[in-house]
């Protein structure tokens, strides 16, 4: 059967990962730091995704951050989406030439559909992954955002995907600005914004900063995967742990050899390992 | 053979290249990427990756001319090829996405999207791990017993058919083909390179084979 998902999500701010907390960023370090203080190539064989988004408040620059992509993908043999001011057919290709699997889009879904439909004509509508920034106002009423979290567009998924034309997202990556970052948990309420019966896989994200919260996550039944930022909080063991609990409550995750057991292997074989 | 065979991974502008590259260079693989014509046919081994619609995928090859370097080097010329997700695809008869379009015609089977009767409620595309149930006896799935997680994101399937080869089967409403090889074809509806230490482990035994 389909297996549930952990992933983790990495934010990237003009050539270093940042912490965010609701979308206010915090600088922690580079993709040696990442590396070398975090061994994050080890780390990644305890995900089943990579998320990787370009949140770079100023100039983005796609080169470079491609070239972080690619860093990041030596070692990391679990599927990679990026995304972060997607604008155009050929960005989108820049970003899967250099690693990642699938597309995040996120202000083109609300500002040009033409681009998402292009998209999925043209790398296939599994490729792109709709991502939404979700905020409750203090009278409890959600609004869709974009522009990082400062401009309202719609009050609902289900109006939003009633402008985008249909089978052009792969994916639902919804976001939560109020718990971003806080380590507090999933608002699982941002899943009623759906339409029933929604047909899309549905990444929950915003605030896991326990492996409790990750397995509350994949609990409901509308959740086919949950995503968590926060880098402090599953670092060195933390994610094996975290996986470790969630399967041990009968949630169903995949499983593969540990990494340290392949390496083994692979060095028995006749091939040239370096 | 060896590890020491030129791996080439045919680049047509769809593919998620760098990823299978890296993995290949992982397993001490020397694999270069190329979409010269001449080059593919002379491959010791090739990969053909692939993400993004059937028919602008096969367009692309045929423009370039790599659709026959394909056919000569593996037909001809028995090279090895293992193809990854929608370029397993391609090795197909045709597909259905985009309407009918013919495909290379190395594996005898048709492409479809999965159809609302057999997912019977299941979501699509079919995104994550899902378990594999691979045979036994074959040099690419040699070392797995039983069944495997392997990462798949796809809308489109083969069936597996009455074709002969080793088959790979999971299951998402319907059995459908997930990995197959029959002599030097080799092919992934998942993608290995994105499937952790299982996928690593069968990259590796297409290297090996």
């Amino acid at each position: 059967m389909l297996k549930k998902r952990i992933i983790f999500t990495l934010l990237y701010d003009n050539g270093h990962f940042v912490l965010s907390r609701n979308f206010r960023l915090q600088k922690v370090g580079t993709i040696d730091w990442l590396q070398k203080n975090y061994n994050f190539a080890h780390i990644a064989f305890y995900i089943d995704e990579l998320v990787v988004l370009d949140v770079s408040r100023s100039q983005r620059d796609v080169n470079r951050f491609s070239e972080t992509l690619k860093a990041l993908t030596k070692g990391c043999f679990a599927p990679i989406a990026a995304g972060g001011g997607v604008r155009d057919l050929e960005h989108a290709r820049t970003l899967l030439r250099s690693g990642a699997d699938k597309v995040v889009v996120n202000s083109a879904l609300f500002d040009d559909q033409r681009l998402v439909a292009n998209l999925a004509q043209e790398f296939g509508q599994q490729c792109v992954v709709g991502s939404i920034d979700l905020k409750r106002n203090s009278d409890g009423v959600f609004g869709l955002y974009t522009k990082n979290g400062s401009e309202m567009k719609c009050e609902s998924v289900s109006d939003l995907l009633e402008k985008i034309p249909s089978d052009c997202v792969g994916e639902l990556y919804l976001n939560s600005i109020n718990q971003d970052g806080t380590g507090r948990g999933f608002d699982l309420s941002v899943l009623n914004l759906c339409p029933a019966g929604l047909n899309l896989p549905i990444i929950l994200a915003g605030g896991a900063g326990h492996g409790l919260h990750l397995l509350k996550g994949l609990c409901d039944k509308r959740v086919d995967a949950v995503a968590t930022a926060h880098l402090f909080n599953f670092v060195g063991d933390g994610l094996k742990k975290a996986r470790a609990l969630v399967t041990e409550q009968e949630i169903q995750l995949a499983k593969w050899p540990p990494p340290n057991q392949v390496e083994e292997n692979l060095r028995l074989t006749d091939g040239v390992k370096n | 053979m060896n590890k020491s065979q030129h791996v080439v991974i045919v680049d047509y502008g769809k593919g998620n290249i760098w990823s299978v590259l890296s993995a290949l260079d992982f397993l001490g693989a020397r694999a270069i990427v190329s979409s010269d014509p001449s080059v593919i046919v002379n491959a010791e081994a090739l990969v053909l990756p692939g993400v993004g619609s059937f028919r602008s995928a096969l367009q692309e090859l045929q423009k370039t001319g790599l659709d026959e370097a394909i056919k000569e080097a593996v037909t001809i010329r028995n090279r090895k090829i293992l193809g990854i997700c929608l370029g397993f695809q391609l090795l197909g008869e045709s597909s259905t996405e985009d309407g009918s379009c013919a495909g290379l015609g190395i594996i005898p089977a048709k492409i479809e999207r999965f159809n609302s009767e057999e997912l019977s409620g299941r979501k699509l595309p079919h995104i994550g791990f899902n378990e594999v149930f691979l045979p036994g006896e074959s040099d690419f799935f040699d070392g797995f017993s039983g069944s495997a997680d392997f990462y798949f994101v796809h809308s489109y399937r083969m069936l597996p058919g009455l074709f002969p080869g080793a088959k790979a089967i999971c299951n998402y409403g319907v059995d459908f083909l997930s990995a197959y090889q029959n002599e030097n074809v080799f092919g992934a509806q998942f993608h290995p390179e994105k499937s952790q230490t299982n996928g690593l482990k069968l990259l590796d035994n297409f290297l090996s084979a």
